[in-house]
Formats: C-alpha cells, sequence, structure tokens
C-alpha cells in the first residue's frame, strides 16, 4: 500500500516538475482547448438616410477535426460534398486521409481546386450548411463524424450594382479593395483578437468581443444615385458611348450625393473586373476618381478664372477672334474652324472660342501666373478624396524638361492636361462656392464603439476672390444659354460649360473619338448642386453641347426635385416670407 | 497503596476500551469530514461545470442568432434597395413628380428631420475575460498564490 503510494507521489513529482514536464502540460492544454481567431463583423456602410449598402452575411468553411475521423466518416463526407459542391471525390477524400496528426494538424480546413493549380477554401452559403446540419443531426443520414462548419463573415451589397463604384469591394480573404472599402480598409475591418476556446464546460467563458469596425454614413444619397445611374445607362444607351460618369457634389461642403460610372461594378461579383481586357489593359475601378482625361473646353473656366482675377481681363474686353492664333509656334484653330470675329470675354466662353482662351493666356495672362493659377486650383495634385486608388492627373508646368510655350496655348482650352473628375469638380467648386475650393468627399460620419465623429468640410484653398467667382458664374449662365439650349430648366438659373475634347492616342489625336462633358452647378443665387457628365467616345455626335448637356438637364430636371430646391421665383417669394 | 494498586487494572482496562472507542469515533468523523468535503467538492464542481455548458450553449445560440441576424438585415436592405422600391411604386400606379407639379409651402416651427445616425457597433470585451468568479475557475495552487501572494504583498 505504502509502496504504490510512494510510486504515485514520485510519479505525480515527475509529471509535474520532471524534464518532461513542459510536454506534459502542453498535452494537458490541448485538451482543455483550442486556440482560435475571432474576427469582429467588418463595419457597416449605410447611405445618408441610413439605407444600407454594404452589410455582412455568413459563409461556412468546412473544417475536419481529424481525432473524430473513422475510416466510414471519411468515406460519407468525401461522398457528400463531392455531390453538393461537384468537386471531385477523390480529391476531397485523400484531404481526408492524410496524416495530418504526424504533421501536428489536428484540424484541417477543406480547399477545392482553382482550376489554375492551386488551391482555395471551400465555401458553402446557408442552405448548404443547413442540408449539412440535417444529416449532422439525423443519425440515420451519411457518417459525418469530424466535420464542421467554422462560420466567417461574406460582404454583402444589397442594392447590387448600386454605387459599385463607390463601394469597390471586399474579397474572400475579408480585405477591401478600391472605393470606399479600400481606402477605409482598416477603420472597416476592426482587429482581430486570438482566444483559447475551451472544450470541456468548466473552463467555459463569455466569449469576448474583439475590437468592431467602424461603420461608416455616406454622403451618397441613394435616391439620387439611382436617378443619375438610370440617366447615365440611358445616354450611354442614346448616344452609343464606350463609358460615362456623372458625379452630384454639393459645391458648398465638397459632399459627394452621387458618383456613377459606367459600366457598372456589383461588388457581389468583382471577380470579372480583376481581369485585363482583350487590350490587356486593367479595367478601371472607380473611374471618378482614378480615370484621367483631357478635359477639353470644360477647363476654360480655370483659365478665365485666372484671368479675371488677375484684372488681366473683365467679362467687357474684346478680342478680334481671326480664327487662329500660333503659341509657341504651334497653330491653334477654334473647334469649328471658322473666325468669330469681335468678341466679348463672355462671348468667347459662349462660342467656346479655343483662339480666345490660346490669346487670353499666352498675352494676357503669362505662363507664370496661368500655371500659378492650376496649382492653386489643385490641378496635377490629389484632391485627397476618401477613395482609393485616386491619381493625380498630369500637367506639364514650365519646369518640366518637355514643356513647351505650345503648351501653355494648349493648355488653356483643357488640351495636353488630364485631369480626373474629381479633381475638376474640386477646382470648379471655388467658382461655384464663392472662391474657396473644398475637397470632395464621401464619408459623412464615422460610428465606432465609443461614437460618432462627423467629418468636417476641407477647405483646399481659395484660388480666386469672391468678385472673381460670382462674375465668373454670372459669365457662364450667360454664356450657357446661348451655347446650348440643351442644358436649360425651367424656373432655375444655371451656370456651367460644355466640353469637348480629343482622345489622345500613341499617334496623336484620334479624328473620330471624343470625349464629351459638361460641368454645371446651380441655383445660381445659392448653389447647392455640381454636376459633372462625361461620356467617353459617343458615337451619335462627338460635341458635349449635343450629347452631354441634355444629360446634364434631364438631372437636374430630377436632382431639383429630390433636393427639395424650389424654382427661383418661390425661393425668392418663400424668402421675404410669402 | 493498596488501593491504588487495586484500581490500576480496572483504569488500564476502561482505558483500552476507550481508547478504541475514540480511535473509532475519530476514524469515522474523518471519513464523515472527508464525505463532507468531497460532497461538497462534487455538489460545486457539478454547478460548475453546470454553468459551463449554460455558458457554451448560450454562447452558441448567440452566435446563431447573430448569424440569422445578419441575414435578416442583409435581405431586408436588398428588399428596400431604391432600384425595388422604384419598381413596387411604378408598378402600384406612382411615377416621379416633375419639378412644375411640386408646390412649396412655408411651414412656420417646422424643423427637418435630424440626420441618420448609424448605430454603434458592440464595444470589445476583450480586456474582460473572467466573467465568471474565480472562486469557481481557480484551482487550489492558484488561490493559495492569490491568498498568500496578496498577503505578502501587503505592506
Amino acid at each position: 500500500m505504502g509502496l504504490v503510494a510512494a510510486t504515485l507521489l514520485i510519479q505525480l513529482v515527475r509529471v509535474q516538475f520532471g524534464p518532461y514536464a513542459p510536454i506534459f502540460a502542453a498535452r494537458g492544454n490541448a485538451s482543455v482547448g483550442r486556440v482560435e481567431q475571432v474576427v469582429p463583423a467588418r463595419g457597416q456602410i449605410y447611405d445618408r438616410d441610413g439605407q444600407i449598402l454594404a452589410t455582412n452575411a455568413n459563409l461556412y468553411h468546412i473544417e475536419i477535426e481529424i481525432r473524430q475521423l473513422t475510416p466510414r466518416s471519411q468515406q460519407d463526407i468525401a461522398a457528400v460534398l463531392s455531390k453538393l459542391l461537384v468537386i471531385p471525390f477523390e480529391n476531397l477524400h485523400n484531404q481526408l486521409t492524410r496524416d495530418w496528426a504526424s504533421q501536428g494538424q489536428f484540424r484541417i480546413r477543406l480547399t477545392r481546386p482553382d482550376g489554375q493549380g492551386g488551391n482555395l477554401p471551400i465555401t458553402v452559403d446557408q442552405s448548404v450548411a443547413d442540408v449539412l446540419n440535417g444529416f449532422l443531426a439525423d443519425p440515420t443520414a451519411p457518417d459525418l463524424s469530424g466535420l464542421a462548419m467554422v462560420s466567417a463573415p461574406k460582404r454583402v451589397y444589397p442594392a447590387g450594382s448600386l454605387a459599385g463604384h463607390v463601394l469597390g469591394f471586399v474579397n474572400e480573404e475579408g480585405k477591401g479593395f478600391f472605393g470606399v472599402e479600400g481606402y477605409y480598409d482598416e477603420w472597416l475591418a476592426g482587429k482581430p483578437i486570438t482566444i483559447e476556446q475551451p472544450l470541456i464546460p468548466p473552463e467555459a467563458r463569455p466569449e469576448p468581443n474583439p475590437p468592431a469596425g467602424v461603420n461608416l454614413v455616406l454622403t451618397i444619397d441613394t435616391e439620387i444615385q439611382q436617378m443619375v445611374e438610370d440617366a447615365l445607362k440611358e445616354s450611354i444607351k442614346s448616344s452609343q458611348a464606350e463609358s460615362g460618369q456623372i458625379i452630384v457634389m454639393d459645391p458648398h461642403t465638397g459632399e459627394i450625393l452621387a458618383m456613377a460610372a459606367s459600366p457598372e461594378l456589383d461588388p457581389n461579383n468583382y471577380q470579372p473586373w480583376l481581369k485585363k481586357d482583350k487590350q490587356g489593359k486593367e479595367p478601371v475601378i472607380t473611374p471618378g476618381a482614378s480615370a484621367q482625361y483631357e478635359p477639353g473646353s470644360t477647363f476654360k473656366i480655370l483659365t478665365m478664372a485666372a484671368a479675371l482675377d488677375t484684372g488681366a481681363v473683365t467679362p467687357d474686353t474684346t478680342f478680334v477672334d481671326t480664327g487662329s492664333i500660333e503659341v509657341g509656334g504651334h497653330e491653334i484653330l477654334n473647334w469649328d474652324g471658322r473666325a468669330w470675329g469681335p468678341q466679348t470675354m463672355t462671348g468667347c466662353m459662349q462660342h467656346s472660342l479655343n483662339v480666345c482662351l490660346a490669346y487670353v493666356a499666352s498675352d494676357k495672362l503669362g505662363a507664370k501666373d496661368f500655371y500659378q493659377y492650376l496649382a492653386n486650383f489643385g490641378i496635377g495634385r490629389l484632391t485627397g478624396i476618401d477613395l482609393a486608388g485616386e491619381v493625380a492627373g498630369q500637367l506639364r508646368t514650365p519646369r518640366h524638361p518637355l514643356w513647351t510655350e505650345s503648351d501653355l496655348g494648349t493648355n488653356s482650352f483643357g488640351q495636353g492636361v488630364s485631369v480626373t473628375p474629381v479633381q475638376l469638380l474640386a477646382a470648379v467648386s471655388a467658382v461655384a462656392n464663392g472662391g474657396v475650393m473644398v475637397q470632395p468627399h464621401l464619408v459623412r460620419e464615422v460610428v465606432g464603439p465609443q461614437g460618432a465623429y462627423w467629418p468636417k468640410t476641407t477647405v483646399l484653398g481659395q484660388p480666386i476672390s469672391k468678385q472673381t467667382a460670382d462674375t465668373l458664374s454670372q459669365m457662364l449662365s450667360q454664356s450657357l444659354s446661348g451655347e446650348t439650349q440643351y442644358a436649360h430648366v425651367n424656373g432655375y438659373e444655371l451656370a456651367g460649360k460644355t466640353g469637348t475634347a480629343q482622345v489622345p492616342t500613341e499617334y496623336g489625336y484620334d479624328p473620330n473619338l471624343t470625349i464629351a462633358s459638361f460641368i454645371g452647378w446651380g441655383p445660381l443665387a445659392d448653389p447647392q448642386f455640381m454636376v459633372l457628365v462625361r461620356l467617353d467616345k459617343p458615337k451619335t455626335s462627338p460635341w458635349g453641347s449635343v450629347v452631354a448637356a441634355p444629360v446634364f438637364q434631364q438631372v437636374v430636371q430630377r436632382l431639383v426635385v429630390l433636393m427639395h430646391i424650389p424654382p427661383d421665383s418661390v425661393r425668392a417669394q418663400l424668402s421675404v416670407g410669402g | 497503596m493498596t488501593v491504588a494498586n487495586r484500581r490500576r487494572p480496572q483504569a488500564s482496562r476502561r482505558t483500552g476500551w476507550r481508547l478504541a472507542v475514540r480511535s473509532t469515533s475519530r476514524a469515522i468523523l474523518l471519513v464523515i469530514v472527508l464525505l463532507c468535503v468531497g460532497g461538497m467538492y462534487l455538489a460545486v464542481s457539478a454547478k460548475v461545470a453546470d454553468a459551463g455548458r449554460q455558458v457554451l450553449t448560450l454562447e452558441s445560440r448567440k452566435r446563431d442568432l447573430l448569424q440569422a441576424n445578419k441575414e435578416l438585415t442583409a435581405q431586408l436592405a436588398a428588399l428596400t434597395a431604391p432600384e425595388r422600391m422604384m419598381a413596387r411604386a411604378l408598378a402600384l400606379g406612382f411615377r416621379p413628380a416633375a419639378p412644375d407639379e411640386i408646390q412649396y409651402l412655408k411651414v412656420p416651427g417646422y424643423e427637418p428631420p435630424t440626420p441618420f445616425v448609424a448605430p454603434r457597433p458592440p464595444a470589445s470585451t476583450e480586456g474582460s475575460k473572467t466573467m465568471l468568479s474565480p472562486a469557481y475557475t481557480e484551482t487550489l495552487g492558484e488561490w493559495l498564490t492569490r491568498v498568500f501572494g496578496r498577503t505578502g504583498a501587503q505592506p
């Protein structure tokens, strides 16, 4: 009896303190629980009125607890999964019968061939999970002992492709790419934590909550977004354009109310956007911030703003248009090749005269002032919009070794310079907003566990005075009515400018292809919205005044209703208490 | 002396009997104490196991409910997506209003709705791992360390 007790005591001491104590301790711990990573739910994304744009649902990974497998269950699991998921039986059976224990692995995640020589983890949706759970609960069903389904979050975009380019997408590993998902990925994702999950009841503890990702409220209004997307779709169809964008922004705050792009991107099905097109080019996601283009005549707004602000010209300054001008040895012609004779500056904008604007830039402003103003307008620089993948555009200044004086002439009417749509909106917001340029942004509210945070409007600068901005707005309002009747909206005074830019190729400008655009804002007395329309390579007409201006008109007609903006006369009446 | 000598055998006989009773009763008492301690230990262990089982069950239920909630949220959002709502409105005979069909009125005292505030995500409870009292989970060694460690640390 004493001998047995002594032996037990020695063995206890050996297990507890002997050379193999760490091994015994590890074995003990392994049976107590398993180490798991708890991933917090990714933050949700809402529109400004609370409509959910991005949320989370479940998908399930198929995991196998090796120690619970039996020869029968190895067969049955492979057979059931092979049938349900259309995966070769042999592939699954090989994974189930491999000697994982000798590699120190007791729990594995099943994979499927990806068709390119690699393997991807098997994921199943709720319906398949329900079938498998039914088998697990039914003793007469195939033996699935050892099979476990581990839930994992799946990003879901309930509105489908609505605002898809704004949102970006989240891949299967839970990483956000492009758009808001890419820009705010770290904030949205939260911080996963590693916990020891107890397997025996006495050790059970409530599961800890890992630091959750923040919820985002966007500046996007889904009603306006839907309307704008419909308008873009229609215009692409009617003009037979290759692609296009429409952006609506509040010029006072820089809040983007809608940002539509075609071809549309459905973030639920983003895989086609990862492939290159037939020309070997990568598709452009979120083109509003990442697709640069030559803005053409819409850029004349900035040239005229600079000239007015320096006092080089006034709206009534006259210029005799002879139909051509030579700047730096390069002959510049008007869009129609005609000579328009004596014109005021308002007339120059109304008829969109390249010759006049090249004259203003080269003879009135000079390269130094012209490029200084462009720099102040943020041309060639990132706006800092909260979208992943923004590009800065291209502007060759006199410091550039390849710059020539002819660049000054062509840049004045938007040729030889590249901008992104949001960059142009930000620059022109100075004209619509009394000289103050605001940063375009998409997030209105960030809500974390500690509370909510409302990002404030960021002023990017004041490139022109309020007086210049007001004068130019009036000029553009007058010139708009003369330039195109298609942008007119009854009851509302609007300002804007058309643009028709040729498309540069490696052999020079394509004679047939254009980018037709329009940028406008209103109501003039107190601008509530700016709208930029861009149609790439329209076929029915190359001109911005013919294909882009009507889209602006169509959008504004609906916009004033959705934004509850009364006509000018009614607003004046209401403001005096009528 | 004589009396004392006469009494000694009787006393030793009585002492032997008493000792036997005493040792037996001590043994029984010890067994009873051990049984009580064992019983108490068993009862506490059973309670801990039961509480732990409930925790595991509730955690599992919580996980299921959260997942179901996520699914329902996504479904609800899909059902109220603008495109779907617009299609339903058109099917019911509505159409978008034109600007000249709208009448604007000034309503004294009207306050526009407050901006939408998104719900707060759950706070992290990473730091508070032990929701159960240590009395339910700690070992004797841990208890001794805690008690004597704390006592020793006091000035």
